[in-house]
């Protein structure tokens, strides 16, 4: 075996040059891939952020200036989060169902890059809707909001721990049919009893402390804090609660991409 | 040639309808265990549950919203399985290939439709109303309630799994259906007059929601729990009817068509 008679037709495939490579490829490719569903997943999740707001408006019989000020900022927030967190586990799982989800890992990109691309793919689709409901929500409930630059560093933060949560949920579950599953639970908790789009004091005192653990209650924290000024204290435990969920998300991400079978 | 075809076994009539449909109906059963907690899970949450999330929104409740929010329930625990898992049963076959196999056997094509409607409406309407109990028991509330409710929920869920079968059968990207039913959720969620009264909604909205199904499907049913909050009952049972046709037309098409 001697070295000039193998690895010379090969090009080292590394370096940030490669990765850099590697993540365009895969955005384009799944950009590509979702050619149809894409447009089609914007537009629904535009309806959806535009249409949360006013929606849950429709319950109160008369809606005071603070209960507003919760929703508007609110539904925004939850757009933000709803599309890695169910939206993108959902798409794994339809990949997984029709086998196409082994192909796309046995593509030769570092699996870091793919990672990346996804992040990219959930942003594109995410923030869209979030200015969409934020403009809507200013609109229809005559709210003003108060912007600082920390809306930058909290938008994406929960961006990508929303995303890597949903993304580790679905590429860790084996069966697509629990995920599907797993996911409407998931939205369904977040849109109904998480206090992001209401006060944090409208839920009994059990389930307040669920949410001082869970990330969704402190992703309205910090997201709102760069939003509007006066309703949110305790700002940064937030951010701690977040980013602790964030790298563990990341960590069995790492684990369950980086096992072979 | 004669005898051949005098051996064979006249695979028509009522008797044999009846037959394939009990054999489809313990098919169904049996291969969707799973499904079914998922069902018996998804009901709880979606009628128990959404109780307690507008609660949580609203932050306190008088008599008569409680009132309300409790004969809304049982509409709110049957929308799930007729407009989500059985779409999700439909697109599961669809991509697995079971769909044509379960088109293949040597049944009648509406049987296995029937079959799939009685098996997920016999676990739905007991969930549906246990949740009922259960809320009314916590937010205080009596029913009032009369034998009309029976049927009337009966109807409800033949209608929504006659839609959700149809809708699921007719869209052929398994991918759009899923997209589909959660903007279904959202809309019964969020839009629908189901625990409140219509007339808190805009004209515009309130006139496009005498068209769905979802305000009918709670309007009816509280018919049946309760007295003086309903009107126009009359109307809501004949669109629900005509819901139910629509479906089952798209399900005929559909099984019926070759190729």
């Amino acid at each position: 075996m001697t070295a000039d008679a193998i690895s010379l037709p090969l090009t080292i495939r590394s370096g940030p040059a490669n990765w850099w490579h590697s993540l365009s490829a895969m955005l384009r490719w799944q950009l590509t891939s979702m050619r149809l569903l894409l447009p089609l997943l914007i537009v629904v999740q535009m309806l959806v952020a535009a249409g949360f707001s006013i929606g849950i408006g429709l319950f109160f019989e008369d809606l005071t200036a603070t209960a507003a000020l919760y929703l508007g900022t609110g539904a925004a927030i939850i757009t933000l989060i709803i599309v890695g967190l169910v939206v993108a586990p959902q798409l794994i799982a339809a990949e997984k169902e029709e086998g196409t989800y082994d192909f796309s890992w046995s593509l030769p990109v570092p699996r870091s890059a793919s990672v990346a691309a996804w992040l990219a793919l959930s942003a594109i689709i995410s923030i869209p809707s979030m200015v969409m409901a934020l403009i809507i929500a200013s609109w229809h409930f005559d709210i003003r909001f108060v912007l600082s630059w920390s809306i930058i560093p909290a938008v994406l933060l929960t961006l990508v721990c929303g995303t890597m949560i949903g993304y580790a949920m679905a590429h860790a579950i084996d069966q697509p049919s629990l995920t599907q599953l797993l996911t409407q639970v998931v939205a369904f908790g977040v849109l109904g009893f998480t206090p992001i789009t209401y006060p944090l004091e409208n839920l009994p005192p059990w389930l307040q402390s669920v949410h001082q653990v869970l990330p969704f209650y402190h992703m309205g924290v910090i997201v709102r804090a760069g939003l509007t000024v006066g309703i949110v204290e305790e700002l940064w435990l937030s951010y701690m609660v977040v980013l602790a969920w964030t790298l563990a998300a990341i960590a069995v991400t790492a684990f369950v991409l980086g096992r072979r079978k | 040639m004669t005898t051949a075809a005098l051996e064979t076994p006249l695979r028509r009539g009522t008797g044999y309808w009846w037959a394939s449909y009990v054999m489809m109906t313990r098919w169904v059963l049996t291969q969707q265990r799973v499904l079914f907690i998922g069902v018996v899970f998804g009901q709880i949450v979606m009628g128990i549950g959404a109780a307690f999330m507008y609660k949580f929104y609203l932050g306190s409740l008088d008599p008569i919203s409680a009132m309300y929010l409790v004969t809304g329930i049982p509409a709110l625990s049957l929308i799930p399985v007729g407009f989500v898992l059985v779409p999700i049963l439909v697109v599961q076959e669809k991509t697995r290939g079971t769909y044509d196999f379960t088109w293949s056997l040597p049944v009648p094509r509406l049987a296995p439709v029937a079959a799939t409607f009685t098996v997920f409406t016999a676990i739905a309407l007991p969930i549906a109303f246990a949740s009922t109990i259960l809320a009314a028991w916590q937010f205080d509330v009596t029913l009032i309630v009369s034998w009309t409710v029976i049927p009337f929920a009966l109807l409800s869920s033949l209608m929504a799994t006659s839609v959700g079968y149809g809708m699921a059968m007719a869209i052929p990207e398994p991918r759009v259906t899923t997209l589909v039913t959660n903007v279904i959720i959202f809309v019964v969620l969020l839009f629908s007059p189901i625990v409140i009264p219509i007339e808190r909604f805009p004209d515009w909205l309130a006139t496009l929601q005498r068209v769905l199904p979802f305000y009918h499907m709670a309007n009816l049913i509280r018919s049946g729990l309760s007295e003086d909050l309903t009107t126009d009952v009359g109307a809501s049972l004949a669109i629900l009817l005509a819901w139910t046709v629509v479906g089952w037309s798209l399900v005929i098409r559909i099984v019926t068509r070759r190729g």
